[in-house]
């Protein structure tokens, strides 16, 4: 049960820069997900919470006391890490028990409690083998189940579904998210996922290069998107980015145009998402690209001018390539993005 | 989409109750952090400090006394001067490196085309055991074992007579460079395993694909191993070769047991050398001169080529 | 195609000629060994040799009726078994801190560990002796036990080094999140986790422990610390010559447990021997 807070932590690998000037509050009970492309540093600030890893420079503090000369052991930390990290030498029911063992819990606990996380991730019967005899997922949920089986101040999972297929992945999401409203702990959780981003996150944390894009509900993640790098990385396909030229209230672009607020002018960029564009209209005067049915929605693209627009049709749609179309963006779901990539907003 | 949450009762797997343990957390103390792996090194580099330093210095402090029993005589760099102009010096110098180097030659080469024979044999397991055969006795019974085939038991002569190389029994011992040789027989026979032992995983170990890209390509086998196969495993050869080549430098058993260093100091070795000097003749202070030119030797040896076949073996 | 297959065959006998002719460099001298040890002492040095003697016992007979063979595989096996202890409990935290840590002096430590493998014996030779002469232990296996656990320790340190640095980073820090101090997670991660690699250590250190000759010559001069290796330099004294009916039944002694021993460790073996430099 702690808050988190992150001020200003710098993490330097020599000349590197792995994690720049983060600046983070995370509530009492919250689930935090950090989402960015690989390589972003998302790993490396869990491991500063957890105490594997110095700061080079920035204080965090857990639970109102800062932390920086606790040791990991000491900090009551409980991580998923992302190559799973089991002890081979031990069964996985030892695997489980090891943290128990380690933070002096009753021995009479131990078992009710081994067995009660092993049922949480279906791991029931594979308690007496070793990880070297588990299938890369059965691995995984072993090493869910040895963070999940005591309760710390904060939960650091570190892509803990990434190697579940879809099925599996889907029912541990609910069961992590239940846990975690029931247990009330502080979790930070790293995923790729964007849909386990969304279903899961209180707040979601979007992070490029070392760097915090912006932080947000997922709503406010999906629907404000503060930057060209957070719009482009959320959605599925992402929003379409189109450069063009704001003058007078109009934007246009190779095939494009569209009414757009005064204030924006200049060389801009234009975001709408898949999904707030129509089959028929004139915003968009181009030719189709290629035709995609999913099932319950069919992917149109569009080639207008020298931009490729994702459009989300109707499921039944459908259309031979090259043939004439037209698209209409929904006003009201259009972002602007200056030439730096962020967001213009009115003077309001 | 959430109907197949699964049917174990959901929720919490701790007690409502954190699990934060009584005692406050440790701040780790900055210096004993630091402290730490020195720590764990202190009891093994005390040890190795003892062994080396302690007595390098003690050989350092003897080589300047003329040390007759009890009776330590200063001398300063006496010692020094006279064992550079000691014929027998040099000659064991020169010894060690000629037999040495004529030993490990050899035992390369036959390593490595037994090797080469040997991994992609479907027997491989078989040939390792019997070739390594010769490297589990003890030095000391193998100096024994060519020792009696040599000279007491004739049986080498005897072979030779019978398939007509010599008339008559040979002397081993008389000639120099038949001594020698003996010396150069019973390493090889030794050590070869050695070599060969590590050659073979090395060659095990490398990626099949590569060999097999090539023999697509139309390579030959010894095509293969020359261009390809023998340059992957050059970092391994290169530590191979450096450890065996410092245990042949080292060379003592063989030399006590088989030769003694007959005829005239023609298979005397460093070691049998200082030996001799300290335990035969109990010249202490010049065997201790000796030493310390050996340990300089020694010094420069590993900070070159220990150092760079290390390196590189590493990568 | 038949050519292909004719080459493959010309090259198959050239191998197993090769490799056959090695087989029996190795197999016929050991063999020849054996024999040794069972004929009679008369039919050791001859005139000639005998390749077929007649079988006799006398070596069995006289090594436990002269010589105390149990006293010396006793002693063998005390000091060798001691050293190796010795060696793994200095040797194993020293590998962990050089493969674990960061540290200043990391890498010139690490190599001055190894370049003590690199020091001739005869070099320590005189000054060890009289170390040993002032603190009494001439002639003890204790001094044995000393001087081959240093011989070793570059050696154990090494080949440990090598398997715990296979050992990915992640498991310590789970073990650290876990609550673990750092010398727990030596005793119950590490060690464990590289176990192969502490065996193949242990057995290779024992094997040059059996085998070391000159250190065991200048400190043992009686019963009370002669091994299996000196021992038989010592079948040489006396009016009867070097007694080799006897040497070679002792040789064998020490050969059969070697042999398992390597048997064991066989897929580590080009691992240890490099002092974990090569990976097999
Ligand atoms: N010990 C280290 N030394 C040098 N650079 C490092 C070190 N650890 C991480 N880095 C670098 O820091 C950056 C961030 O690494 P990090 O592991 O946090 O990425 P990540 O966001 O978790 O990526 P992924 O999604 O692939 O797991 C990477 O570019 C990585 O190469
Ligand atoms: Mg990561």
């Amino acid at each position: 049960m702690a808050s988190i807070h992150l001020q200003n932590i710098v993490k330097r690998y020599g000349g590197f820069v792995g994690v720049q000037n983060m600046s983070l509050d995370i509530a009492d009970e919250e689930f935090l997900v950090l989402l960015g492309p690989s390589g972003c540093g998302k790993t490396t600030t869990m491991r500063m919470i957890a105490g594997l890893e110095e700061p080079t420079e920035g204080q965090i503090v857990i639970g109102g006391e800062v932390v920086n000369d606790i040791d990991a052991r000491d900090r009551d930390v409980a991580m998923v890490f992302q190559g799973y990290a089991l002890y081979p030498n031990m069964s996985i029911y030892e695997n489980i028990r090891f943290p128990l063992r380690m933070r002096g819990i009753p021995a009479s606990e131990h078992d009710a409690r081994i067995r009660k996380a092993a049922e949480m991730v279906e791991l029931g019967s594979f308690l007496d083998r070793k990880p070297g005899a588990l299938s890369g997922g059965q691995r995984q949920r072993a090493a869910l189940a040895r963070a999940v089986v005591r309760q710390p101040q904060v939960f650091l999972m570190d892509e803990p579904l990434s190697n579940l297929d879809a099925k599996l992945r889907q029912s541990m999401r609910v069961q992590i998210k239940h846990m975690q409203r029931q247990l009330k702990v502080t979790t930070v959780y790293v995923t790729h996922d964007q849909i386990e981003a969304m279903t899961l996150a209180d707040r979601i944390v979007i992070m490029n290069k070392g760097a915090i894009q912006q932080v947000g509900t997922p709503d406010e993640i999906y629907s404000d998107p503060a930057n060209t790098f957070v719009a482009g990385f959320i959605g599925s396909p992402p929003m379409n980015l189109i450069q063009g030229t704001a003058r007078d209230g109009r934007f246009t672009a190779p095939g494009i145009s569209v009414p757009c607020p005064r204030f924006v002018h200049g060389q801009v960029t234009l975001g709408v998402r898949p999904e707030d564009c129509h089959v028929g209209g004139d915003n968009l005067q181009g030719q189709v690209y290629g035709v995609e049915p999913t099932g319950d929605v069919t992917y149109l693209t569009v080639l207008g001018g020298t931009n490729k627009i994702e459009v989300k049709a109707a499921r039944d749609y459908r259309s031979d390539i090259d043939v004439a179309i037209g698209i209409a963006f929904d006003p009201a779901h259009l972002y602007f993005f200056d030439e730096s990539g962020q967001r213009i907003r009115g003077a309001a | 989409m959430r109907t197949d949450a699964p049917s174990v009762p959901a929720g919490g797997v701790a007690s409502a109750t954190p699990d934060r343990s009584g005692n406050p957390p440790r701040r780790r103390s900055p210096a004993l952090r630091k402290a730490f792996p020195y720590l764990l090194l202190a009891p093994a580099m005390i040890y190795l400090l003892a062994i080396t330093l302690y007595p390098g210095l003690f050989a350092i402090y003897q080589s300047l006394f003329v040390v007759k029993f009890l009776n330590w005589t200063w001398t300063g760099l006496g010692n020094y001067s006279q064992i550079l102009q000691d014929r027998e010096f040099w000659a064991a110098l020169g010894n060690t490196a000629l037999i040495g180097g004529i030993s490990l030659t050899l035992q390369t080469a036959i390593a490595l085309t037994l090797a080469y024979f040997a991994y992609r044999d479907p027997l491989i397991r078989g040939w390792r055991i019997i070739f390594l055969m010769p490297m589990l006795f003890m030095p000391s019974a193998v100096a024994f074992i060519w020792k009696l085939a040599f000279n007491d038991g004739r049986v080498i002569s005897d072979l030779l007579m019978s398939v007509g190389l010599v008339d008559g029994n040979v002397d081993w011992l008389a000639s120099v460079w038949l001594a020698r040789m003996t010396l150069i027989v019973a390493d090889v026979w030794q050590w070869t395993p050695f070599l060969f032992i590590i050659f073979v995983a090395a060659l095990q170990g490398q990626d099949q694909e590569i060999e097999e890209a090539a023999r697509l390509d139309g390579a030959s086998w010894p095509e293969i191993f020359w261009n390809i196969s023998l340059p992957m495993m050059r970092p391994v050869i290169v530590v191979a070769v450096t450890l065996r080549g410092i245990d042949i430098t080292t060379m003592f058993t063989n030399v006590f047991v088989m030769t003694q260093g007959t005829p005239g100091g023609a298979t005397e070795t460093m070691s049998y050398f200082i030996y001799r000097q300290g335990f035969r003749m109990f010249n202490f202070g010049y065997a201790s001169a000796a030493s310390v030119l050996m340990l300089i030797l020694t010094i420069i040896i590993a900070q070159t080529v220990v150092k760079r076949a290390f390196h590189s073996g590493k990568k | 195609m038949a050519t292909a297959r004719k080459s493959r065959g010309e090259s198959r006998i050239l191998r197993y000629l090769i490799l056959g002719t090695w087989a029996l460099v190795c197999l016929l001298p050991i063999l020849w060994f054996l024999s040794i040890g069972f004929r009679p002492r008369t039919e050791v040095i001859t005139p000639e040799p005998i390749y077929w003697p007649t079988f006799s016992l006398d070596a069995w007979r006289l090594l436990l009726s002269d010589w105390p063979i149990a006293k010396y595989l006793l002693n063998s096996v005390l000091a060798v078994g001691g050293s190796v202890v010795i060696s793994l409990i200095l040797g194993i935290p020293a590998a962990y801190a050089l493969s674990r840590y960061e540290f200043r002096w990391r890498e010139d430590i690490g190599f001055y560990i190894l370049s003590t493998r690199m020091m001739a014996p005869a070099i320590v030779a005189v000054p060890i002796f009289f170390l040993f002469r002032s603190m009494g232990l001439l002639d003890t296996i204790w001094a044995l036990m000393l001087i081959y656990a240093a011989v070793n320790l570059s050696l154990v340190i090494w080949i440990i080094r090598s398997y715990m640095l296979d050992i990915p980073k992640e498991l310590e820090d789970a073990a650290r999140t876990d609550g673990a101090s750092d010398l727990r997670i030596l005793w119950e991660i590490i060690i464990p986790a590289c176990l192969p690699g502490i065996i193949t250590a242990a057995v290779i250190a024992a094997i040059f422990a059996i085998n070391e000759f000159l250190f065991t010559l200048l400190i043992a001069s009686t019963a009370n610390a002669y091994t299996m290796s000196v021992a038989l330099a010592n079948f040489t004294g006396g009016s009867d010559g070097i007694i080799y009916n006897a040497i070679a039944l002792v040789s064998f002694i020490a050969f059969v447990p070697i042999l398992i021993l390597v048997i064991l460790i066989q897929k580590h073996l080009s691992r240890g021997l490099t002092m974990g430099a090569v990976k097999g």
